[in-house]
């Protein structure tokens, strides 16, 4: 296991501060299921963002008229 | 022929003429179904009076010399992620069982005005989140996966069990099981097609689409749900258009891109030979073969989960608090795992989505049109896991039918899935179109002229 790895004790605890009580008989599986989505998600930050927005839309007060997809 | 037999746009046909009545051809599908249903689990509801009743107006007005166009009287099947007015939208979970939709959805409206008949809702895999819907088997081969998450509408659809459906599609829904069970499946510009009243999966991967037999089926039935809705966010104001192909096969002046890079790795010999024999037949009508490079592939799974996770986690928030043990187990514990992502994983991902959409569309300049695999093998048996292959890399199967579709849905690109022949077990093969946003016509022009190349497709045959 890597040192950013959760353990199951850290999984339940990071699940309770997310309001969400784990079983016991859970933390251990659910830390794997979490290690493996971070080990995912984390080449993300390789990427050099400069200065790119999120892509999640909003228009302020106006319906969109844009075909931006 | 039996009518349930029929392609939409020849039942549309027979029933215009007076030579079919809606009854019949509903008559027909149920019969088909009460034959399917058993060996193939495709529907969680199937409303047969309902049904018949609405066949019986819909003749009633054919009779009275009102004729609402080509989906008058055409039986379909909505994935019970839809909602219908009246009826339970179950999500084919537990966490559903007392559900009832007080409206329908705005597709369901739409296809409804345009004088569809409801046959019932299809199975999907549970809430979405999912690409196997184990509750339904593959309509070739019982000892296989539907594929998902929308397996049951693919399904209903390959037998005959539905003249069309409809699907979703947040990382290949629609596309998966159109291709493991030999039918069409479009997902649609990110927008195109309104959301509202459709049980989300990910807000900002979800697409609605249609599933059918033939890409000209899947055309009128476009035509019938995209428009604007105010009560999507992401709905876009385009004009009402009619998407019907036109019947000439030139595709002389189209540009098409063969993926040097992505697409045709680590997938099945016999797809691929399939796929490349059918973009050499697009070649043959006349179009241009032009290599492209797909941009940030080492970050297309990250993008898709760092967005699909965590928003599924909070449309979840909820119901995983209050009744967690209702849920099946993979999709539990995926709801738990997503909320110890952090926020930084969520922007990352969708500044990521900004940078590739940016690529995409520059690479959509080059070409009109990227030709590729639907998913890297076909239908794999119910209860394989995994694949290995030849570099030695094992890959999940949910992984492995997600990476070829997951692109369209993080750049909101249409992408249109088409049968292209069986491997030597028998299993279909589906070829993947993707265009620019809003690039539809063209999508459907070039399948619409790769399938009168061919023969017409049979019902699948395993029920």
């Amino acid at each position: 296991m890597s040192a950013v790895e959760l353990t199951p004790p850290e999984a339940a605890r990071w699940a309770a501060r997310a309001g969400l009580e784990l079983p016991a008989e859970r933390h251990a599986a659910v830390a794997a299921v979490a290690n493996h989505i971070h080990s995912v998600v984390s080449v993300l930050r390789e990427l050099d963002f400069a200065d790119a927005p999120p892509a999640a839309a909003y228009h302020a007060g106006q319906e969109k008229r844009d075909a931006a997809a | 022929m039996q009518p349930h037999e029929l392609s939409l746009a020849a039942a549309a046909d027979a029933i215009r003429d007076r030579r079919l009545s809606p009854l019949e051809l509903v008559d027909s599908v149920l019969d088909r179904i009460e034959k399917t249903e058993p060996h193939l689990g495709a529907y969680v509801t199937v409303a047969a009076e309902q049904a018949r009743r609405a066949a019986g107006e819909a003749e009633h007005e054919l009779a009275q010399g009102r004729y609402r166009g080509p989906l008058h009287g055409i039986p379909m099947g909505l994935k019970d992620l839809i909602d219908v007015g009246g009826m339970a939208t179950t999500a084919s979970s537990r966490v559903r069982a007392d559900h009832r939709a007080t409206a329908d959805s705005t597709v369901a409206a739409r296809l409804s005005a345009a004088g569809a008949v409801l046959l019932g809702k299809t199975h999907t895999h549970e809430f979405a989140f999912g690409l196997t819907t184990p509750q339904t088997r593959n309509a070739w081969d019982l000892g296989r996966v539907a594929g998902g998450s929308s397996g049951g509408s693919a399904v209903a659809v390959a037998s005959g069990s539905a003249t069309f459906a409809l699907g979703t599609d947040t990382g290949g829904s629609i596309r998966v099981p159109a291709a493991l069970n030999g039918v069409v499946g479009l997902k649609p510009t990110y927008g195109l097609v309104p959301r509202h009243g459709v049980t989300s999966l990910s807000w900002s991967l979800d697409h609605v689409g249609p599933i059918t037999r033939t890409v000209e089926d899947a055309a009128l039935v476009l035509t019938a749900l995209a428009g604007h809705d105010p009560r999507d966010p992401a709905s876009l104001s385009v004009p009402v258009a009619d998407y019907r192909p036109g019947a000439g096969t030139d595709l002389t002046g189209l540009r098409i891109g063969l993926p040097r890079t992505y697409y045709f790795d680590n997938v099945h010999p016999q797809v691929e030979a399939a796929v490349r024999q059918a973009i050499g037949q697009l070649e043959a009508l006349g179009a241009q073969l032009i290599e492209v490079d797909i941009p940030m592939t080492r970050y297309i799974q990250a993008t898709q989960w760092g967005l699909m996770v965590p928003e599924a986690g909070a449309y979840h928030e909820g119901s995983l608090r209050t009744v967690p043990g209702l849920y099946q187990e993979d999709v539990r514990i995926l709801l738990e795992a997503s909320e110890l992502m952090s926020a930084g994983d969520y922007v990352r991902a969708q500044r990521s989505r900004t940078l590739m959409r940016a690529e995409w569309a520059r690479m959509l300049e080059e070409v009109d049109v990227i030709a590729a695999p639907s998913v890297p093998m076909p239908a794999v048996g119910a209860d394989q896991e995994t694949v290995t292959w030849p570099d030695g890399t094992t890959e999940s199967v949910s992984d492995a039918y997600v990476r070829l579709n997951a692109p369209a849905n993080i750049t909101g690109v249409p992408a249109l899935t088409v049968p292209v022949g069986h491997d030597a077990a028998g299993l279909p093969i589906g070829m993947q179109l993707l265009g620019r946003p809003l690039g539809e016509p063209t999508l459907l022009r070039v399948g619409h002229a790769y399938e009168q190349t061919q023969p017409a497709r049979a019902l699948a045959t395993a029920a």
